[in-house]
């Protein structure tokens, strides 16, 4: 400890040298907690709604299946069933938007029992539930998009050959984690106009989302669930709401693999910029560390202290990038972007983990330049001129 | 001018730092071009499909056949339209597809996913002269037989020669492996339509009508008559904005992409900056014998900068052969993905193409301009007694 001080002002010595190798690293460790967050941020959601008990059932056709709406009101008999909603996606288009938000029909009467996290003011729940082509929408995708209560949504539909016109009824907050980007609306609304157009797939339910009683219900219901209609013309295939999320990500393909390539040649890279500075230090102050060792100093020593150097300049590089990256991404809404995102923040374990990434990059870089320091041959050293 | 000799000879004496530093430039390009060939892989399997003169007929606002419909009538209605080329039969080159879900799980994996299979006529293998049969055979209408392609085949479980799998409920045995080329049909199962339709409880009407046209004149045309006809009322697109439109799906993937390799370059930028610095501090006195050699700053400063692209070149060709060696050991990257248009399968390789390669080293080439900047103008504002001073 009582080197500290020194190890320091060994720092910032070469102020430009270890400023930029921190900015090198601060920098590239950007995108890999951009990557990573995106992943935790898949975790967090999917184990932050497991007190909630939520099972989705999808047809056993995957999502394009058709669900006969006449399944919600026999799922609901089922026992341990608390109570369910449909879920039917319907895919419009939004003005001259190319991409796609979520936008499902639902049970407005039934939909807050099974989001109890997501928070409305009454007022506009009841004014949501008594007007038929109202809607209701999370408070991120307003914010995006600029709705406020009482606007019109015109969806041009594309899975269904109908186009609907919403008005935005309430506006639902929620937790960090919870999806606040769905415009959900009423079923009712949206099947009579497909009974309208006379399209053959009027009375879809989509996915039915249900809770159960409680966790230990879970098992049992999707099983007796599977078995009720395993039979019937559409058999379906019950998941935890958590296996249906980590689905969406796995549709995706290898997304984990192909983060996992990129972080580890980022890693890599800046192992090498970062041993190189370390190098650097190391061949300039051969003199120095010479004299260190001629007045008692002894290996293991010099060896910490440039290790501890290295593991410094790491550290200011992950403190930076990692403590910076959240604070950045929680003044640019990334969802903005890409609304299929959803929503997007750094969680603080992410930041976290990269600051200890780049502590660890710091020491692994600085291993052969402080072995190297630890080594030098005080006579040999001494004559050395630089 | 300061010979280049000088600045490759001065890279070798600093061999350690300078290998560290090419290392690093690589491993940032290598990581660049993966980024884009992903985007570009995605792209391209989307644009080699689209045949110049085809049409693609859908429901109007409907924008993927999987959620379109065409009505027999309508179908028939078009087909009879003059303007659409002939086979050699003298038939039309018209082919009304339909296209449903199978739920299938990729191997290696539990979880399923949505995967095209379309529902062919005698007139489709015509669109798509790029198809050929590898392994197997062709279909035989009227069976439940299926061709897939070799890409689908190697991705998915029960997919391969010979195995069976269901679609609504029906089973279809594989009889063949296709190849396309690497356009998007290598991401469908064909199976008869007529076959398809009955088990997918489909009649009357299929997804998507596709016929081509004779000329470009008879293809504009067309494509206003059918839009415009109030008896068919459908929308008709040519097979390029068709998959454009698709493309332009996949934004997200580009857009992630396109920000790492801009990201890494800025920060690869310092790494090179103190590797020049670092240069050029150790080389003071070389710099001021130089200059009183009679070497103007000019030339000075274009000698930096020439050794810092120099670096940065190596570490491009590095990042370069890297890439092409895993791809050329593994016999090319295949991959898939969900088109987030359509939430099914699309199958593409990585597109390590010569375009590809040179914006790695576009970055590389700007990393190594803007990184030498600062030291090589520090070694330009020497003053020569200085220099020489220094030890």
């Amino acid at each position: 400890m009582k080197y500290l001080p020194l190890i320091l002002r060994n720092v910032f010595r070469n102020k430009i040298r270890s400023i930029f190798t921190g900015i090198s690293i601060a920098i590239s460790l950007f995108p890999l907690m951009l990557l990573y967050a995106f992943l935790d941020l898949q975790d967090d959601m999917a184990s932050s709604t497991a007190q909630y008990n939520r099972v989705a059932v999808l047809h056993e056709g995957g999502l394009a299946g058709q669900l006969p709406i006449a399944y919600v009101d026999r799922v609901r008999r089922q026992p341990g069933v608390k109570d369910a909603i449909p879920l039917s996606w319907f895919g419009g288009n939004y003005r001259e938007e190319k991409t796609q938000f979520a936008q499902f029909a639902t049970d407005p009467k039934i939909f807050f029992e099974i989001y109890p996290e997501y928070a409305c003011p009454p007022d506009q729940i009841a004014a949501w539930q008594n007007d038929k082509t109202g809607c209701l929408v999370g408070s991120v995708i307003a914010e995006n998009k600029g709705w406020k209560i009482g606007d019109k949504i015109p969806l041009q539909g594309n899975i269904y050959p109908v186009d609907l016109e919403l008005t935005v009824r309430g506006i639902y907050d929620g937790p960090d984690t919870a999806d606040r980007s769905w415009l959900v609306f009423h079923f009712d609304y949206f099947d009579e106009s497909l009974k309208e157009a006379r399209t053959p797939n009027s009375g879809n339910a989509g996915i039915i989302m249900l809770r159960t009683e409680s966790a230990s219900k879970m098992s049992p219901v999707m099983q007796s669930i599977e078995s009720a209609f395993a039979s019937s013309d559409a058999p379906v295939k019950p998941m935890t709401e958590k296996e249906f999320g980590a689905s969406f990500l796995e549709m995706m393909g290898n997304v984990r693999g192909f983060i996992r390539m990129t972080a580890t040649a980022i890693v890599i890279a800046l192992i090498c910029v970062a041993a190189n500075t370390m190098a650097m230090a190391v061949r300039e102050r051969t003199r120095e560390i010479a004299l260190f060792k001629a007045i008692g100093f002894n290996r293991n020593t010099i060896l910490g202290m440039f290790l501890a150097e290295s593991i410094a300049i790491g550290l200011l590089g992950g403190l930076i990038g990692g403590i910076g990256t959240k604070f950045l991404f929680s003044l640019i809404d990334l969802s903005s972007v890409d609304p299929g995102l959803g929503m997007f923040y750094v969680p603080w374990r992410t930041a976290l983990w990269g600051v200890a990434l780049a502590a660890a990059i710091g020491l692994f870089s600085g291993l052969i330049p402080a072995w190297r320091a630890a080594n030098v041959s005080v006579i040999e050293g001494l004559r050395k001129v630089v | 001018m300061v010979p280049l000799k000088y600045n490759v000879r001065s890279l070798r004496a600093r061999k350690v730092g300078s290998l560290m530093t090419i290392f690093g430039i690589g491993m940032v390009v290598w990581a660049s071009i993966f980024a884009f060939g992903l985007s570009s892989g995605l792209d391209r399997t989307l644009e080699i499909a689209a045949e110049p003169l085809d049409v693609i007929v859908l429901r109007k606002g409907s924008t993927s056949e999987a959620v379109s419909a065409v009505t027999e009538k309508a179908a028939r209605d078009i087909k009879a339209l003059p303007g659409i080329a002939t086979g050699a039969d003298g038939q039309p080159l018209a082919a009304s597809e339909l296209v449903v879900f199978a739920y299938l799980p990729r191997r290696g994996a539990d979880i399923k996913v949505n995967v095209s299979v379309r529902g062919v006529d005698a007139v489709s293998r015509a669109l798509r002269k790029e198809m050929t049969i590898v392994e197997g055979r062709e279909l035989k209408p009227g069976l439940r037989e299926a061709i897939v392609s070799r890409a689908m085949a190697n991705r998915f479980q029960n997919l391969g020669l010979g195995d069976k799998f269901k679609v609504d409920g029906g089973e279809f045995e594989v009889v063949g492996i296709f190849e396309a080329g690497g356009g998007a049909v290598e991401s469908e199962i064909w199976t008869d339509q007529r076959v398809l339709a009955q088990i997918a409880k489909r009649t009357g009407a299929m997804s998507s009508l596709q016929f081509r046209a004779a000329s470009v004149a008879d293809q504009e045309r067309l494509i206003e008559r059918i839009k415009n006809d109030e008896q068919i009322d459908l929308g008709a697109l040519t097979e390029k904005q068709y998959y454009a439109e698709q493309a332009a799906q996949s934004g997200l993937i580009k857009f992630v992409g396109y920000i790492i390799a801009f990201v890494l370059t800025i920060g690869a930028m310092f790494a090179v900056a103190n590797t020049m610095y670092g240069a050029i501090a150790s080389r003071a006195r070389e710099i001021g014998t130089l200059r009183a050699l009679g070497f103007g700053r000019f030339s000075i400063l274009t000698a930096f900068m020439l050794e810092s692209l120099l670096l940065c070149l190596a570490g491009a060709a590095l990042g370069c052969l890297a890439a092409l060696a895993v791809n050329f050991l593994l016999g090319g990257i295949q991959t898939g993905t969900m088109n987030p248009g359509t939430f099914t399968e699309v199958a593409f390789s990585f597109d390590f193409g010569p375009k590809i390669l040179l914006q790695g080293i576009f970055l590389a080439i700007v990393m190594g301009l803007i990184g030498g900047f600062l030291p090589a103008f520090r070694a330009v504002r020497m003053k020569v007694v200085d220099a020489l001073r220094e030890v």
